[in-house]
């Protein structure tokens, strides 16, 4: 028997909500918005992924990243963007985070929910028509605050191991 | 290539070499599939190639994959200890032996008729031996095609070339500036991790002269930085510095100064006490004033030296990167990035030199970025047809007296806005292109 989340169904609608206004402020380039979704302590990792044998012990580097943030980084990159000189991203990039399979799980803390996702990010520049396409799992950790939900963590995982994007300059 | 084709481009070579020495060199190189050829044919099959770093494989049995020119390679630790780097094909029927990164193995078994080979290439295990091939088959002679392996303070190369000179006369005293990065205190210097790689639309050749030394592209590419309140240094004395290249052998290093800074400035105390100790006098009155290093080993292994912050405007750790940019087509190139740390720092020193690292370096880095932008827009123009009549000018500093003071070998010249290090870059870029090499 599958087990279904014991998360009340009006908290997950809310949280899939949240989860979807957050990529919504992206897609916008309303990064300072975004900026507004993440709790002061988040930590925002993107693991880097090696192509290993399946008995290896990890895939995904213990140590390796291609994103290490927090909020105060995270700051440092969206106040990057709002100078004239962020040249990789001039004219800006057109992303589209696609978000689904969403599933909300309980946590020891009661105000934490644990959200697994699928991210699928389309990212357009200029003239191109060669777009980057990004398929990411994401394992976030979602906090009820005062001031309503919040990112604690965003953990995401790019599925492809040599990424054909000559940048990122976007957030994952 | 037909005889004829190959004579013209021959005398394309030539002229422009010619060209360099005078202070020029055209667009169309940056992406151009017969240049790329031959770039592979003479270039990447003779010079010596990095490979990996000792650290990525420390024990016995530990192996990366990797390249020389289009050649995928086992580079693997053997049982005594002694680095190999074998061709990752199959000598019956080719097929590839090693589909994964990084791992440990004694013995690699081919998953098409069963081949066996040991880490360090020697053909072991042949399946109905006796009863397929009786006694016509030697083992000793199907072992994996070698490379040759020379290392220098952890760095481990290769070439195929059987006539190459040894590592240590093609490095040239280059060793000299390559210490700073790989000899961060008494231990010397370790990768963190496996690096990061990606592909991106620019041609390996931007990237590997960018990283000889282009102190003129940073205060415009990365004037956010300088917006923000990065650097130590202003645009107005970001310029005070040395160009210094080895001449005849490519290699070349920016070393950027900040009048007044403090020596060894965002290192550990008692690392900088460590390399007091490690380098040599001259290094000492080289390093201790270098606020930015940016070298290239020719042909494509580049060295980045910066104290960074992850706030604008705070004191700050050095990190160091180490890149690869490995050529898969004409304007086209696989990136790899690791952060080298000092082995005998504190994991939290190791950790904030990283996390600044991935905050200003590799795919993901804000600095990074912006090259990266660049460097795709710089390779796409090169293959308009007007491009192939076009020439940029290489000819700052070209009057250039070398500095009487500066301890370090080679040609060295101020200030850190300087071409001389491209120039020689090219020159013996031209010099393997010509067959000469």
């Amino acid at each position: 028997m599958v087990m279904l989340s014991t998360v009340d169904r009006r908290v997950q609608e809310d949280i899939r909500e949240v989860m979807y206004r957050e990529a919504l402020a992206l897609d916008e380039r309303r990064f300072r918005d975004w900026l507004g979704f993440l709790t002061d302590d988040i930590t925002y990792d993107v693991p880097l992924r090696v192509v290993r044998e399946d008995l290896a012990e990890w895939e995904l580097s213990p140590n390796g990243r291609i994103f290490q943030d927090n909020r105060q980084t995270l700051e440092v990159r969206v106040r990057r963007l709002e100078t004239d000189f962020a040249w990789a991203e001039q004219p800006p990039s057109r992303t589209r985070h696609y978000i689904t399979n969403v599933l909300i799980d309980a946590t020891e803390n009661e105000n934490e929910y644990e959200v697994n996702s699928s991210c699928f990010i389309y990212r357009s520049r200029g003239d191109s028509i060669d777009p980057n396409l990004l398929s990411v799992a994401r394992k976030d950790l979602i906090r009820r605050t005062d001031d309503g939900y919040r990112l604690a963590r965003r953990w995401a995982a790019i599925d492809q191991a040599v990424i054909n994007a000559h940048n990122l300059s976007i957030f994952i | 290539m037909t005889r004829e084709s190959g004579e013209a481009m021959d005398e394309r070579i030539h002229q422009i070499r010619e060209g360099i020495a005078a202070g020029r060199f055209p667009a169309h190189v940056f992406n151009d599939q017969e240049i790329f050829d031959l770039e592979q044919e003479r270039l990447f099959n003779k010079a010596w190639c990095f490979l990996a770093h000792e650290t990525e494989i420390p024990e016995p049995g530990d192996y990366v994959t990797r390249y020389i020119g289009n050649n995928n390679l086992i580079v693997a630790r053997d049982e005594h200890g002694g680095v190999h780097a074998s061709l990752n094909m199959c000598r019956h029927r080719g097929n590839m032996m090693c589909k994964s990164e990084m791992g440990n193995a004694s013995h690699f078994r081919c998953s098409y008729h069963g081949w066996v080979y040991k880490n360090s290439g020697e053909l072991i295990g042949v399946p109905y031996m006796a009863e397929g091939y009786g006694g016509a088959l030697k083992r000793k002679d199907w072992g994996l095609k070698k490379a040759r392996v020379e290392s220098y303070a952890g760095l481990v190369f290769g070439t195929f070339d059987e006539d190459a000179p040894s590592l240590e006369e093609y490095l040239g005293g280059f060793q000299f500036y390559l210490d700073l990065y790989l000899k961060q205190g008494l231990a010397g210097s370790e990768v963190h991790g496996p690096p990061d790689h990606w592909i991106t639309e620019t041609d390996w050749k931007i990237a590997a002269e960018n990283f000889s030394g282009d102190g003129y592209h940073t205060p415009v590419a990365h004037q956010f930085g300088f917006n923000l309140g990065y650097f130590p240094s202003s645009g107005a004395t970001h310029s005070q510095g040395w160009a210094a290249s080895i001449p005849g052998k490519g290699h070349g290093i920016g070393l950027g100064h900040t009048p007044g800074m403090v020596p060894f400035s965002g290192f550990p105390d008692e690392l900088a006490d460590e390399m007091r100790q490690s380098f040599t006098p001259e290094q000492i009155e080289v390093f201790s004033n270098t606020r930015t290093a940016v070298g290239t080993v020719f042909p494509n292994l580049s060295f980045l030296m910066q104290p960074f912050s992850l706030v604008p405007g705070e004191p700050g750790v050095r990190f160091v990167t180490m890149r690869l940019y490995h050529p898969i087509g004409p304007g086209r190139s696989e990136m790899y990035s690791w952060c080298l740390v000092p082995k005998d720092a504190s994991q939290e020193y190791k950790d904030a030199a990283y996390q600044a690292y991935t905050l200003a370096f590799a795919q993901a880095g804000t600095f990074e970025q912006d090259d990266l932008e660049n460097w795709a827009r710089v390779t796409r123009m090169a293959k308009s047809t007007m491009a192939r009549d076009i020439e940029f000018p290489y000819m700052m500093g070209m009057d250039a007296v070398q500095d009487p003071e500066f301890p370090g070998p080679g040609h060295v010249v101020k200030p850190y806005v300087n071409d001389s290090n491209f120039r020689n870059l090219w020159l013996r870029w031209a010099d393997y292109l010509t067959g000469e090499v």
